[in-house]
C-alpha cells in the first residue's frame, strides 16, 4: 500500500514566531495546511524523518510510546520560538514494526527509548504546525548524516512496509531544509531574505522539477544541486521520500521562502491523485 | 540514577584561592575579588590541552554522573586523561576554558553565562553510553567578558543565559575526563558550524575568537587552562558491536586516516605550535578531523601560538575516530 501522501516541511522554529517574516508565517501556514489534508485524508500515522535528528551509527526509530517535555533551542534560545515544548504520541507498534524492517533489510536499526530524550527543533516544529491540537501518532527516524541516499531510501521503504504489515493508514513528512546560506548575524524578520541568488535559482529549479513530477530529474540533480547551494543534508531527504514511493508524481508547491538566509518550500505530494 | 549528581566545591588544591565554604558557583565571584585584591603569578594562560570527547571514555569509566554502566574499555586513552588531571592540578587554575563542536550555533559564537548550568544530557547519537547528570559552576564574569571581546573584535557573539539549554556531550566530556570533581569554574564556549548542512567553522573566525579569549583572560586576571574537545581524524563505523567496549572491534579507520594523525601529532611534539597554522588546515583535507570545528585552533590562537612542542599523553581511536590528548604548557 502506498502511503496516502507525502510532505516536505521546513524545520526552523522562526515557523512559528510571534511576529513572523511573511514568509515564515506563509510556510507555517503551508505546514498546517499539510496536516489538515492528512487529517482528511484519515491518515492515521505519520512516518517522519528530520535532518536535524541526526545521527551517525545506524538509524535511530523513536520507541518511546510518548515523548514529551521542554526543548529550549541551543541557538534560537533568544526567541520566543527557540523555547519549545511538545508531547507526541508515538506509534509503538508502528515503530517496531519499521525497527524491524531495517534490520530485515540488511541495515542496522537502532530502538530508541530514554527518558528525557532530546527531540530535535525541527521535529518539534513541524509537529506542532502539523497536529495543533495534539491528537496524532508519529513513528519517528533519524537521518543519519553518512549514509548515502540509496540507504534513506530504504529506510523510508522499511517504514512503508511495516504499516503495510500493520494496515496502517500513513503519511510521509521529511523534515528539511533547501539551500543553507544561514544569515551570520542576528536579523529582524523583515529582513529575511535567500542569502544567495545562486542558491535561489538553484532551489527554484528543482521546485520545478518536483512541480514537473520528474523524480528521477530531481534523483540525478541532487547532488550537484547539494554541492552548489549547500542544501540541508544534501537533499537527501528527496531520496528518503522517493523510497517511500510517494513523489513518482506531480508535486505541488504549498509555499516558498526564506528563513533566516536558507531556502525552505512546503511541499504536498498525493500518489493517488496523479 | 534518579538525582542530579553534585560534587561540593573547593578542592585541597585549590581551597586556599576560595574562600571557607563557599559554593563553587560563589567561588567563581570570589575569584574576580580575589584578582582584584591580591598579586598572584601566572595569570593567563598557564596550559592548553586537547581533550576529545568521546562518550565512550565516560562510559568505560563508569563515573557516578553517567547512568549505563560498561565493563571498560578504551584504557589507554583513559590513561592519558588520568596524567592530563594530575598535571591539571598542578597547574592549579582558576577556570577551564572549554570549546566544543556539539554545542552547534548556527548564528554566531556563544558563550554560556547561566551561572549553574544543571540537568540530564541524554546524548542524542549515543544515549545508551551517555546520560550524564551535570551540575557545575560557570566563571560567569570571565564568560561576560569573552562575549563582550568577541564583539567588540567583531564576531556575531551571543550571552546564553536561558536555564534549560541541554548542556552537549562534547563540553561534559571533556570537562568530566579533565577534572570529574567539577571543582574549578568553567566557561564554556559554541562551535559555529552546522553539521547537517556539513557548513565547517572558519578557522580564521577562531583565530579571533582566541584572540578575544586572550584579552578576556587578561583583562579578568583569571588563571586560565584552556580545553580544545577536539577529535582528530573522523572517518568512523556506522555499526557497533553488541558490547560497544569490545576492544576486539577498535581499531583506526584507515591507514590512511591513522597516518594522518601520526603526521599532525609528530608536528607537535617537535613543534612550534606556528607550524600548525597548515598542518592543521592539511589534517583536515586528509582526514575529516573533527579539529574542522575550530577548538584547537581558538586554543593555539588564544595561547598565542606559543614557540614550544605539544606533549602527546595518548592516542587511541573511538569507534575509528582518532583521539590524542595533548598538553601545551604556556612559556
Amino acid at each position: 500500500m502506498t502511503p496516502v501522501a507525502g510532505a516536505l516541511v521546513p524545520g526552523m522554529p522562526q515557523l512559528r514566531a510571534a511576529e513572523p517574516a511573511v514568509s515564515w508565517k506563509e510556510l507555517g501556514a503551508a505546514v498546517e495546511e499539510v496536516g489538515e489534508r492528512f487529517r482528511a485524508r484519515g491518515v492515521e500515522t505519520v512516518l517522519l524523518m528530520s535532518t536535524q535528528w541526526f545521527t551517525v551509527l545506524g538509524h535511530q526509530v523513536q520507541c518511546d510510546a510518548r515523548v514529551a517535555g521542554s526543548r529550549t533551542d541551543e541557538n534560537w534560545y533568544g526567541y520566543e520560538y527557540g523555547r519549545l515544548r511538545y508531547d507526541l504520541t508515538v506509534d509503538g507498534e508502528l515503530a517496531h514494526g519499521w525497527a524491524d524492517a531495517i534490520d530485515a533489510a540488511g541495515l542496522q536499526a537502532r530502538r530508541t527509548r530514554y527518558p528525557g530524550f532530546p527531540i530535535d527543533t525541527g521535529t518539534i516544529t513541524a509537529a506542532a504546525l502539523l497536529d495543533q491540537a495534539g491528537a496524532g501518532r508519529w513513528a519517528m527516524v533519524s537521518c543519519n548524516l553518512y549514509a548515502d541516499p540509496s540507504a534513506m531510501a530504504e529506510v523510508a521503504g522499511a517504514g512503508v512496509r511495516a504499516a503495510d504489515g500493520l494496515g496502517r493508514k500513513v503519511g510521509v513528512v521529511v523534515v528539511s531544509g533547501l539551500s543553507s546560506g544561514l544569515l551570520q548575524r542576528w536579523i529582524a524578520p523583515a529582513e529575511d531574505r535567500i542569502a544567495d541568488p545562486a542558491h535561489d535559482r538553484w532551489n527554484r529549479k528543482v521546485l520545478d522539477l518536483v512541480r514537473a513530477g520528474d523524480r528521477d530529474g530531481v534523483l540525478a540533480l541532487r547532488e550537484e544541486y547539494a554541492r552548489a547551494a549547500d542544501v540541508d543534508s544534501q537533499f537527501r531527504a528527496f531520496a528518503f521520500l522517493a523510497g517511500s514511493g510517494v513523489v513518482d508524481g506531480p508535486g505541488e508547491v504549498l509555499a516558498y521562502g526564506p528563513v533566516w538566509g536558507t531556502g525552505a518550500a512546503v511541499v504536498w505530494w498525493e500518489p493517488g491523485r496523479q | 540514577m534518579g538525582r542530579v549528581f553534585h560534587v561540593p566545591a573547593g578542592s585541597v588544591r585549590s581551597a586556599h584561592r576560595r574562600a571557607a565554604g563557599l559554593p563553587v558557583a560563589a567561588a567563581a565571584d570570589a575569584a574576580t575579588q580575589q584578582t582584584q585584591q591580591t598579586s598572584r603569578p601566572r595569570a593567563g594562560f598557564v596550559a592548553g590541552y586537547l581533550a576529545p570527547h568521546p562518550p565512550h571514555l565516560v562510559y568505560a569509566e563508569n563515573p557516578p554522573q553517567n547512568e549505563p554502566r560498561s565493563t571498560g574499555g578504551w584504557e589507554v586513552l583513559r590513561w592519558g586523561y588520568e596524567e592530563l588531571r594530575r598535571r591539571l592540578r598542578r597547574h592549579a587554575p582558576d577556570v577551564l576554558v572549554v570549546h566544543a563542536p556539539h554545542w552547534i550555533t548556527m548564528v554566531g559564537h556563544h558563550v554560556n553565562c547561566v551561572p549553574r548550568p544543571r540537568g540530564v544530557s541524554v546524548e542524542p547519537i549515543f544515549p545508551h553510553l551517555f546520560r550524564y547528570h551535570y551540575d557545575f559552576a560557570t566563571d560567569v564574569g570571565l564568560a561576560e567578558a569573552i562575549v563582550d571581546e568577541a564583539s567588540a573584535a567583531g564576531l556575531v557573539t551571543s550571552a546564553l543565559r536561558e536555564e534549560g539549554v541541554r548542556v552537549d556531550y562534547a563540553t561534559i566530556g571533556a570537562l568530566h575526563l579533565a577534572n570529574p570533581a567539577w571543582d574549578i569554574p568553567v566557561v564554556s564556549l559554541s562551535a559555529n558550524n552546522n553539521p547537517y548542512y556539513y557548513s565547517e567553522a572558519s578557522l580564521a573566525e577562531m583565530e579571533v575568537l582566541g584572540a578575544a579569549t586572550a584579552r578576556a583572560v587578561a583583562r579578568t586576571g583569571r588563571r586560565a587552562v584552556l580545553l580544545a574537545s577536539n577529535s582528530l581524524s573522523h572517518l568512523h563505523w556506522d555499526t557497533e558491536p553488541e558490547l560497544p567496549e569490545d576492544m576486539s572491534a577498535e581499531r583506526p579507520f584507515s591507514h590512511q586516516q591513522y597516518a594522518g594523525d601520526m603526521a599532525l601529532l609528530q608536528t607537535i611534539r617537535e613543534g612550534p605550535t606556528a607550524r600548525l597554522k597548515t598542518a592543521i588546515p592539511e589534517h583536515i583535507a586528509a582526514t575529516q578531523a573533527e579539529t574542522k570545528s575550530g577548538s584547537l585552533t581558538w586554543l593555539l590562537a588564544a595561547m598565542g601560538w606559543p614557540d614550544i612542542a605539544g606533549d602527546v599523553l595518548a592516542y587511541g581511536t573511538v569507534i575509528a575516530t582518532g583521539n590524542a590528548v595533548v598538553e601545551w604548557v604556556a612559556p
